[in-house]
């Protein structure tokens, strides 16, 4: 019997990994230390979206759904996970309780990716590869809507955005620098970078979000 | 700046209410003067530990007679649980005395900083900045939330 084929799949692989890159230490709960908003630069339309944004009728967290991976990131307290797997990355976040299945396939094209999020598929699709010890993954096909009512209030974004976020993992830190990238909105890339701390022990809780608990209108009613 | 009142100026607070909220967004620091600590004495009519925030209803007594509602914003129900507050010693029917942070908008709306339970403890909420600090420091969470 030989062994030949054999080797030459383990050669093969060997190489693909190298290629593919290494998967590093960002497996965990993470509990967000900053968040920092780059140079921000609207086109027209996008200024004027976000002139007419109004928080009482346009947040999509009043209604608890979430308006992109980049708003549930800018919330402060709510923890994120990464669980790293043989042919996909889970990255669980505790706010809306959105659990999100990036693909780790050679060659794969985000819009050919299943909805990264089944729960909510205004979110799209999402696709991902190491390039070294860092995760990139790329969304395309995410609706058109509101992007950010936090770091950036009014910031809308098209259905032609693509992101792309790395996650950069440096021991018990860990960087998501995000670009976002949307012809229609934005002059130039946007990069939002989020500092992350891991928690020991952490765990993810469920949000459970109802609509009638989201809003301030509740100091309204509440009140009458 | 300290400023203790046992009533709020429910005039002016239905006069905020029915001309509609002109709150920026839902960040605390947009809607609440961080720089500005206010006590309200009154009873606790209703606790909701929930997401994305919780919500403390006191009634607070009025200068003329009667009682008048006084609403305390805190935490969300998963972070207060994170950082080990204590939040089951408040109990319906207490008369306790809260500190909050006012409203920059609304007379009659604040965010916790402490409360003064009936038997004398404060308890206390380190906050996310706190925790998250201690967490950086190697420590476990808060040290202390009541005193």
């Amino acid at each position: 019997m030989s062994f030949a084929p054999l080797v030459g799949l383990l050669i093969a692989a060997s190489i693909l990994s190298q290629t593919a890159g290494k998967r590093a230490d960002l497996d965990g709960v993470w509990i967000l230390l900053r968040a920092q908003v780059g140079t921000l630069r609207l086109t027209a339309e996008g200024e004027k979206k976000r002139a007419a944004y109004d928080f009482q009728k346009d947040d999509p967290d009043f209604q608890c759904k979430p308006a992109s991976f980049t708003r549930v990131m800018h919330t402060p307290s709510p923890p994120i996970e990464v669980r790293q797997r043989q042919d996909h990355v889970e990255v669980n976040y505790e706010f809306m309780d959105i659990h999100r299945r990036v693909p780790i396939k050679q060659g794969l094209a985000p819009k050919d990716a299943p909805y990264a999020s089944r729960e909510y598929p205004h979110l799209g699709r999402s696709a991902g590869q190491y390039e070294g010890e860092t995760l990139v993954v790329e969304t395309v096909g995410q609706s058109a809507g509101v992007l950010d009512t936090l770091g950036v209030p009014g910031l809308y974004q098209s259905d032609q955005m693509r992101t792309v976020e790395r996650f950069i993992p440096s021991g018990d830190r860990m960087q998501i620098v995000v670009t976002h990238y949307d012809p229609v909105y934005f002059e130039q890339p946007l990069i939002v970078t989020f500092s992350y701390l891991r928690l020991p022990n952490g765990k993810i809780e469920s949000w459970g979000c109802k609509p009638e608990e989201a809003t301030f209108e509740r100091f309204i009613r509440d009140a009458k | 700046m300290h400023r203790r009142f046992e009533a709020v100026a429910v005039a002016l607070g239905w006069t905020f209410l029915s001309c509609g909220l002109a709150l920026a967004h839902h960040s605390v620091a947009a809607n609440f003067d961080q720089s500005k600590t206010v006590e309200v004495v009154g009873e606790v009519k209703e606790i909701a530990i929930r997401n994305p925030h919780s919500q403390i209803t006191l009634d607070v007594a009025k200068p003329g007679g009667g009682v008048t509602e006084f609403f305390i914003e805190w935490s969300d129900k998963n972070a207060l649980l994170r950082r080990s507050v204590p939040v089951s010693l408040l109990k319906v029917g207490d008369r306790v005395t809260v500190s909050v942070m006012p409203s920059r908008r609304l007379p009659n709306l604040g965010y916790f900083r402490t409360a003064t339970l009936p038997d004398g403890t404060v308890l206390r909420d380190c906050g996310f900045a706190a925790f998250r600090e201690a967490i950086a420091d190697g420590k476990t969470g808060c040290e202390e939330n009541t005193r």
